[in-house]
């Protein structure tokens, strides 16, 4: 497959999870707020941290703001100065899907051309003063149908295999951001109960985790329980574990030669170190593991990125591989 | 109802309506249809389909626009419909039009026996500007140096097809019409299917085979890509269909690089070689080696793997001098130079300006005459005399006076019309249209896709149907057999 539209899909696969992820985010953020008897600020603050632009948003809104529930959300939705507001996902979603139209299916395209046009258009906008919650839920409707589309109606080959590695490292990243929003609360040993467990709770819905979660813990509650569900558990498809196991295995499918790769020798690696923290698991400690999982991630991107250029061409032996064909 | 109150121009052929306001024969059934609508009902019908192309990003880019603002090629759902002798006829002559630009162009690059032959000034071809001197004596891979043509027609006062325009080099356009049909047939399936009317959606696989004929090796082992210039480009919706249509990889130049004078494409297995390049590039932006040091554009050497018969290129480098308008003026002799045989497809006179008894008239009579730079396209370098101020005219005088080579004119013709819709008074009205066929063009001989593009001028008056002027487009309904 050509290296630019791999390249392309993978990007194109972690926009659409980061829309997505973003809406759910701040929709369930603002649900939180109604809740729990937690100050406004404890629940929007974490947010911005977490997307890794507080310095920015400081700079453009000031200090003050960033306890303001109407201020962020704005800046996550609209502002394109934010490089992960829901307006730069969607429009860089679009670039790369428009770059690599031919590798989608037409079904796919058409479902991102159309979120892309509704949401610079006045319907949009009116949506979201209108009815904050039905906005989201389009948002996150429309990539949940494009992630769907893609499984559905695409070949399962090498183009969808970049994409869901592109939505498996996304996620990754997004749900360690998530688990660490509140993880100053996971290592105090509060008192106050009710506060706790709406923060876990918001945590699950905040990774689409809740009923899954429910299922598993047959309702018990806990820091630690919902900490090792979302890090842990091999069959939630945002758990950690779960998407480094999955990446592995694409990158496996991809390049079935490349034992040696550094990608995959790193995600396995990652995904072997995070299983020997199981057993000893404290979440005091969930910082720190939050850390190394999301720089970890990071580098492998960083490599995948340059495999996908294929091996360096020496000229010759790119011709003397080829002279038969 | 829909038709009621039509009336064509006088002095212009109507598509569909005869001079009495009574629909055609030919396009009596298609008609039935569509005239129950009411005006609304078409409205609605027309919204619809606009926003349909919209949404499937169905579109062009702007090139005056920074923003890269992309626009629908508007459509009019009333289609333009073709008798089926009468299109038998223009298929003949346009096979017979690329068998002959075909053989002037091997010529040109050959032995150049019409010049020789006093039959074309070789002036007229030394000086224009997409001659390409280097590729002289060079064979194409392949042998077919106009796989994909695209000739432009249109109808004059009498009902006769005239060609106005060759377009020999990458023309665009063909994605639209397969894209038209699809959404014609989605709104007026009763109308399409009492009309029988003969289908376009098998252009992408027609010329998947076309292109896989130019390979230099076994066609089952062939690997053809299409190259377009990028995202930014104004045809880039097409360079996308094409390739999604016929399953093959949209490549950039920056995808592609040569080695040993082979091409190979960067994958993510490493380099792997390619047979044939359905370019959509102009000549150039090929190969910085070969055209312009200057340019970053392009994939060096690809010209060398060409030469030597490594790579087939569709269309063929150096074709602009055969669809250069001062050209035009010699198709009918080429066709009887190296066919013997007598033209089937009229043309318009046309002056050639670089002849000085030429210029002279041009000058004198620019109230009268179209006027159009031999090198550009798009609707761009033209004067329409009769409608252009006295500053304008003056302006072009200088120039013709100037370049005269590049210029040719041509009196207006009363370009025929078709109903068509206008949102703003909410009614049919004539409006002037062309048509442009496509025609694939393999060693073993052509294939017209049958109708083509009909474009047409939404702007009461105008005779200008470019997209980038404000035209739009209709389906082409060419018919199966004549109605009785």
């Amino acid at each position: 497959m050509i290296s630019r539209v791999a390249e392309q899909c993978f990007w194109f696969g972690r926009y659409i999870d980061r829309a997505e992820s973003t809406a759910r985010l701040l929709q369930v953020t603002r649900t939180l707020v109604f809740d729990a008897d937690i100050p406004v600020t404890q629940c929007w603050r974490p947010l911005v941290i977490v997307s890794g632009e507080l310095p920015s948003f400081v700079a453009r809104h000031g200090e003050a703001a960033v306890g303001n529930g109407d201020i962020i959300q704005r800046y996550m939705t609209w502002e394109p100065e934010n490089l992960v507001s829901l307006r730069k996902s969607i429009s860089a979603a679009r670039e790369s899907a428009r770059a690599i139209r031919e590798a989608l299916s037409l079904e796919a395209w058409e479902e991102v051309n159309e979120l892309y046009l509704w949401f610079g258009r006045e319907d949009a906008d009116r949506l979201y003063r209108e009815n904050r919650e039905h906005f989201y839920r389009r948002v996150r409707n429309s990539a949940q149908l494009i992630l769907g589309l893609v499984r559905s109606t695409m070949l399962h080959d090498t183009p969808m295999s970049f994409l869901w590695l592109g939505v498996m490292l996304e996620r990754v990243g997004q749900t360690a951001r998530i688990l660490d929003m509140h993880h100053h609360t996971m290592s105090l040993e509060t008192q106050h109960q009710i506060v706790e467990v709406a923060l876990w709770l918001s945590l699950l819905h905040a990774c689409s985790g809740h009923e899954a979660f429910v299922k598993k813990s047959q309702g018990r509650i806990s820091a630690h329980s919902v900490a090792a569900f979302l890090l842990f558990d091999a069959r939630f498809p945002r758990s950690l574990r779960y998407c480094l196991r999955s990446a592995c295995r694409i990158v496996g499918d991809i390049w079935p030669d490349g034992a040696q790769r550094p990608s995959r020798t790193q995600l396995a690696e990652l995904s072997d170190w995070l299983d020997t923290q199981e057993g000893a698991f404290a979440p005091k400690a969930i910082h720190d593991l939050l850390t190394r999982v999301v720089d970890s991630t990071t580098e492998i991107c960083s490599h995948i990125g340059q495999e996908i250029l294929g091996p360096p061409e020496t000229a010759t032996t790119a011709a003397q591989a080829q002279t038969n064909q | 109802m829909l038709f009621d109150g039509y009336e064509p121009i006088g002095g212009t052929y109507d598509e569909l309506m005869d001079v009495h306001g009574q629909p055609r024969a030919h396009a009596r059934r298609a008609l039935g249809v569509l005239s129950k609508l009411s005006a609304p009902e078409f409205a609605q019908y027309q919204s619809l389909a606009e926003l349909s192309l919209y949404n499937q990003g169905v579109t062009f880019s702007v090139y005056s626009d920074k923003q890269g603002t992309e626009k629908i090629f508007p459509i009019c759902l009333v289609p333009r419909v073709i008798a089926a002798a009468e299109w038998a006829r223009v298929e003949t002559g346009l096979a017979q039009r690329l068998a002959a630009l075909g053989a002037f162009l091997d010529d040109i690059y050959g032995e150049q026996r019409i010049l020789k032959a006093g039959i074309v000034p070789p002036d007229l071809i030394m000086g224009a500007k997409f001659y390409l001197p280097k590729v002289h004596g060079l064979k194409p891979p392949g042998g077919v140096r106009i796989p994909i043509a695209g000739i432009d027609l249109i109808r004059g006062p009498d009902g006769t097809f005239l060609v106005l325009e060759d377009n020999v080099r990458t023309p665009s356009g063909v994605s639209y019409v397969v894209e038209n049909r699809l959404v014609t047939k989605r709104i007026f399936q009763n109308a399409m299917e009492q009309s029988a009317v003969r289908p376009v959606e098998q252009y992408p696989s027609q010329l998947a085979e076309t292109l896989r004929s130019l390979s230099p090796v076994d066609p089952s082992d062939t690997r053809i890509v299409v190259l377009t210039p990028g995202p930014f480009n104004s045809a880039y919706f097409e360079h996308t269909f094409l390739a999604r249509t016929m399953g093959l990889d949209l490549v950039e130049p920056k995808d592609l690089f040569v080695d040993d004078d082979t091409l190979f494409v960067r994958t993510t297995h490493g380099p792997e070689r390619v047979h044939v390049v359905y370019r959509r590039v102009d000549d150039a932006f090929l190969d910085p080696e070969f055209f312009r040091a200057d340019s970053l554009l392009g994939v060096p050497g690809l010209m060398r793997a060409y030469a030597a018969g490594r790579v087939a290129l569709a269309n063929a480098p150096g074709n602009g001098c055969a669809d250069d308008k001062a050209i035009y003026p010699f198709v009918p002799d080429m066709i009887r130079y190296y066919l013997s045989e007598t033209p089937i497809l009229a043309q318009v006179d046309t002056y050639v300006c670089a002849r000085p008894a030429d210029l002279a008239y041009v000058v004198e009579n620019l109230g009268h005459l179209v006027v159009k730079a031999v090198d550009e396209a798009g609707g761009y370098g033209m004067l329409m005399g009769p409608q252009a101020s006295t500053k304008e005219r003056d302006e072009f005088r200088q120039r013709l006076r100037a370049e005269p080579r590049r210029y040719i004119a041509q009196n207006r013709i009363e370009l025929s019309t078709c109903p068509t819709w206008d949102p703003r008074k909410g009614a049919l009205g004539p409006r002037r249209v062309d048509l442009r066929p496509f025609i694939l063009t393999r060693p073993s001989g052509s294939w017209v896709l049958p109708g083509g593009l009909t474009r047409v001028a939404l702007v009461e008056g105008s005779y200008v149907v470019n997209s980038s002027q404000g035209g739009g487009s209709k389906d082409t309904w060419v018919q199966k057999e004549d109605a009785a």
